[in-house]
């Protein structure tokens, strides 16, 4: 049996409480936190308040290896974890097929994701939103600053009055590579991807959304060029870019996020 | 004032008038006399004394020249000559004739307009004449010929007025042959004859020599010049008629001037816009112009640093000024500008267009680098035909020395770009590859005494290449994730072809269409050469997809999981060459997150290695064409040394009253011909040996061989099962 077990979005106790009696019981748990991580719990923390021992993978380890995990799922009850929810924005719905080949039971116990928090905590309704995008460091993708397929697909999204989320980018282990600097920050932070939004939009309206899920999230609405200047603390970040805005949205930006009232109306 | 200082001042001078510069190089064949004719025209100038001209070899600088009796690197002098009452400004570059430097001789071409190509009499036009010939031609350099060694022909071979005149028309006829083929399609006429003074005759032992022109000015005729010889009069014949004098005539009257040769070379070495303001600026040699400077030749001094010496195609280049360096970021600060008198640097206050400049300071460029006032087009690169052939380990002795050595070999190859350098931090154990034996045995040993860093080397390694032997079936790469899709076909490419990119007539810094053309002369069909999205070595990747989203911001990915997969083939991890390998589709994840570097590489990799195989990959040699001089009875013995290295003999025949025996080897049986054929013969053959590129490896040596360099690699001893075909 392979359970795939979302943890949520800030710490360890972000879990579903179906999830975390999934974690108990089980006779072993892998994780992976390459693709999103937990800000509030190191994976000590996780595996003391859960009572357990965690085996993380890397990113080959789950990729090109996924032998360790499927094997054992045959014969034993095994949880496989990752930050907000598995199966969205991450990859592993590639693993839950691999398994289900080979005649291994799986299920999916949902988490809370970025998804969810940036609708919930902007007001931004989630009927709302088009196509979601991710920002990488510039000197990943080895193109421009923004990736012309990024800036094709927000305006997409604007030209049908839909908001846009852009999740930023996570560098974990970084390893230097042509082109690339030798060493790197390992979360990408909303101002700066502001800043290279704004190169091509710098007085259009944007929300920031840092540490979702946390006892005190931050949100803040205002111009990509403002958002550029200011700082928003710890990660993890993400931005939203609004697209037409309701009335009751434009309530919602202008008492929950700051925005100045100019930019809603 | 002392006459050096006198000299340096005369150049001062005369660097501002470009009519009056000849910017030239002396090449030719191993030992036919180069530096010995060098020599002359210093003294002639008055830079060194006449009485040990011929013996100073005052142009081999380095320690181990003058110990091997041979020129190793490139080596600049500037002097002044007076022609027909006006002074003029020779800067002048010896070039080495041992194969295993050929880049040195393709580099100094770039900066020079004329060539003045040495020959030995007695032996003749040999295998490096002809190749020093066809660099000068490919870079719009013209040629002029002095046959040397002519006192060798009155009283070693003691030869009579006819047989002697025929062996020197015969020597002009061979030089006049290859200048017409490399230059049919050109406009002037640039073979060289006595009668229009373009070819002169003499002796650089005894300095003595003559030409039309000097018979008619000093009235001395052959017939006098071999009664002299004979007489022993040979100080009398060299102040009657001065080689120096005669060649640096010849040299004056008949090489162009960079105001001629510049509008006619700039297209061939340039790319650039040339409606541009730039190429305007260097046709007409403008020193007012932006600063337009091609490094072609780095060189390290113990108290400036690294001396970056070339050409200056326009602006004038001064101390201070901040200068861009093709493919590096920002700019370069100039610390000193300098001509270059005998082996000695001697700094000026600034150096106008038209000229061969020593520049310090430009810390990031190469051997061939474009240094600029404005950022440009860089020139041509310079391509040297043959590529490293053999490698060796080097390992420092101690420890404590091993960031030194980093530096030391990271230092050579700016120097000299035909050399390659692997450096492994991990083993200690770097490898350096080069154009033979010698060219690696001299570097190792200047690393060692100069440096005073012991080594321990290696055995010398022969490289090996891989090449796709016929058309493969589409095959599929996959990303870690899944859910990144590439199919790719692998062939491989004509010769034709290949030769092109080599030869720089074929690259990714062309315009498209001019490409387009190239390749479809080459033979390539019309549809892959517009399609032609990089080339990679003697690769090429062909874009063959339509209209799929995302492709073109992830096509930087695919080229470098492409060039991964090439620099390390499926085989041994030799480099590929020679493979036209084709994208056909790809299937891409909506988000850029998924399809990243992580992604991308190695799903592009394996696509690129399975299309190999199916391909049927195979190990490719290097070999030499060889040709060896001997006397008829030990022509057994000297073919035998060809055939029992997998050798082939082509040819033999007779020539004079030796046999020639011409053929190819395998660069790795080479190894060690030097002393076989010396004692084979009792030492009265001479040889030579040119690299000429690479072949497949015989079917049963291949899994051997496949398996010793997998083995000396550390990977592992066995195929993937789907290299079924060795």
């Amino acid at each position: 049996m392979l359970t795939f077990v979302g943890l949520g979005l800030y710490d360890a106790s972000s879990v579903t409480v179906e999830g975390r009696n999934r974690i108990l019981s089980a006779d072993r748990v892998f994780a992976e936190f390459y693709t999103s991580q937990l800000v509030g719990a190191t994976v000590s923390e996780l595996e003391a308040a859960h009572d357990v021992e965690i085996e993380v993978r890397d990113r080959a380890g789950v990729e090109q290896d996924p032998e360790p995990i499927l094997s054992a799922a045959e014969t034993e009850d095994v949880v496989f974890l990752t930050a907000g929810d598995t199966m969205i924005s991450t990859t592993h719905v590639d693993l839950r097929i691999r398994a289900e080949e080979r005649g291994v039971e799986t299920r999916v116990i949902h988490g809370v994701t970025a998804e969810t928090a940036a609708s919930g905590l902007t007001g931004l309704q989630n009927y709302r939103f088009g196509k979601a995008v991710t920002l990488p460091f510039p000197f990943v993708h080895g193109g421009d600053d923004v990736p012309q397929s990024m800036i094709d697909s927000i305006e997409a999204n604007r030209e049908r009055g839909l908001h846009t989320i852009v999740y930023l980018d996570i560098k974990v282990d970084y390893v230097p590579r042509r082109g690339g600097p030798d060493e790197h920050e390992e979360f990408m932070t909303a101002d700066y991807a502001a800043a290279l939004l704004a190169s091509g939009w710098k007085d259009e309206l944007a929300v920031v959304v840092a540490r979702a899920g946390s006892p005190e999230p931050v949100v803040r609405a205002d111009t990509l060029s403002v958002l550029a200047t200011e700082e928003f603390g710890e990660p993890l970040h993400l931005l939203v870019i609004p697209g037409d805005v309701h009335h009751i949205e434009a309530d919602a930006l202008v008492s929950l996020a700051g925005a100045p009232r100019s930019l809603v109306e | 004032m002392g006459r050096r200082k006198k000299i340096v001042q005369e150049c001062e001078k005369l660097m501002d008038k470009p009519e009056n510069i000849r910017n030239i190089a002396i090449a030719a064949h191993v030992d036919h006399g180069k530096t010995t004719l060098s020599d002359n025209l210093l003294a002639g100038a008055g830079m060194i004394s006449d009485d040990t001209a011929g013996q100073q070899l005052a142009m081999d600088t380095k320690e181990d020249e003058q110990e091997r009796g041979i020129t190793i690197d490139a080596a600049n002098v500037s002097m002044t000559h007076e022609w027909e009452g006006t002074n003029h400004l020779i800067n002048l570059i010896d070039t080495p004739g041992h194969v295993d430097f050929g880049g040195d001789v393709t580099r100094a071409m770039r900066a020079v307009d004329g060539a003045l190509v040495v020959v030995d009499a007695v032996e003749g036009a040999m295998p490096q004449t002809e190749t020093v010939v066809r660099q000068a031609l490919r870079e719009g350099v013209k040629p002029a010929l002095f046959i040397n060694k002519v006192d060798r022909l009155i009283n070693e071979l003691q030869e009579g007025p006819e047989e002697m005149q025929q062996r020197l028309l015969d020597v002009i006829r061979d030089v006049n042959e290859l200048i017409r083929g490399m230059t049919e399609d050109k406009d002037y006429d640039w073979t060289v004859s006595v009668e229009d003074g373009t070819v002169a005759f003499g002796s650089a032992l005894y300095k003595w020599g003559v030409s039309m022109p000097s018979m008619e000015e000093t009235g001395i005729s052959f017939g006098e010049v071999i009664d002299m010889e004979q007489s022993g009069q040979r100080q009398e014949l060299h102040e009657a008629t001065p080689l120096s004098d005669v060649v640096l005539d010849m040299v004056a009257e008949h090489f162009p001037n960079p105001l001629d040769a510049q509008p006619r070379r700039i297209p061939t070495v340039w790319r650039g816009d040339s409606e541009s303001e730039l190429a305007e600026s260097m046709r007409l040699v403008d020193d007012e112009g932006e600063v337009v400077f091609m490094s072609t030749d780095i060189s390290m001094d113990p108290h400036a640093g690294e001396i970056a010496t070339g050409r200056l195609f326009s602006g004038t280049i001064e101390k201070g000024q901040e200068l861009y360096v093709s493919g590096t970021a920002g700019k370069n600060r100039v610390q000193s500008v300098g001509i270059f008198m005998g082996g000695e640097r001697e700094e000026v206050d600034r150096v106008p267009a038209g000229n061969i400049a020593a520049v310090t300071g430009l810390r990031d460029a190469i051997a061939g680098s474009t240094v600029s006032s404005v950022e440009m087009t860089p020139f041509e690169s310079i391509e040297h035909i043959s590529e490293p052939v053999i490698t060796k380990s080097v390992e420092a002795t101690k420890m404590d020395d091993l960031p030194k050595l980093i530096q030391i070999l990271q230092q050579v190859a700016k120097e000299d770009p035909t050399i390659r350098i692997e450096i492994n931090e991990d083993t200690g154990e770097h490898l350096i590859s080069g154009q033979g034996e010698l060219h690696l045995e001299v570097i190792t040993q200047r690393i060692r005494d100069n440096q005073g860093i012991p080594v321990h080397t290696g055995e010398p390694i022969v490289v090996y290449r891989e090449q796709p032997q016929q058309q493969s079936r589409e095959v599929e790469g996959v990303s870690p994730n899944r859910h990144n899709k590439f199919y790719i076909t692998a062939e491989p490419l004509s010769q034709d072809i290949v030769d092109e990119i080599k030869l720089g007539n074929v690259s990714m810094d062309m315009p498209e269409l001019e490409r387009r053309e190239a390749l479809q002369e080459a033979g390539m069909d019309k549809d892959p050469s517009q399609n032609v999205e990089h080339i990679f070595k003697t690769n090429i990747l062909i874009d063959d997809t339509k209209g799929i989203q995302h492709l073109n911001e992830t096509m930087e990915l695919v080229i470098e999981g492409l060039e991964e997969a090439l620099d390390n083939g499926p085989l041994a991890a030799e480099p590929v060459q020679g493979a036209l390998l084709r994208l056909h589709d790809a299937r891409l994840h909506e988000d850029t997150i998924h399809r990243g570097p992580a992604q991308v590489i190695p799903a592009v990799r394996d696509a690129v290695h399975r299309s190999l195989i199916d391909g049927r990959i195979k190990l490719l040699e290097p070999i030499q064409n060889v040709r060896i001089d001997v006397p008829s009875e030990y022509m057994g013995s000297a073919s035998g040394e060809i055939q029992g290295r997998r050798g082939r003999v082509d040819d033999m025949y007779q020539e004079g009253d030796l046999m020639v025996i011409e053929g190819i080897a395998p660069v790795e049986e080479m190894i060690g011909f030097s002393s076989d054929v010396r004692s084979a013969t009792e030492g009265r053959a001479s040889w030579n040996t040119e690299n000429a590129g690479f072949r497949v490896l015989s079917d049963n040596l291949q899994t051997d061989k496949i398996m010793e360099i997998r083995e000396r690699k550390g990977m592992k001893l066995e195929l993937p099962a789907s290299i079924d075909y060795i």
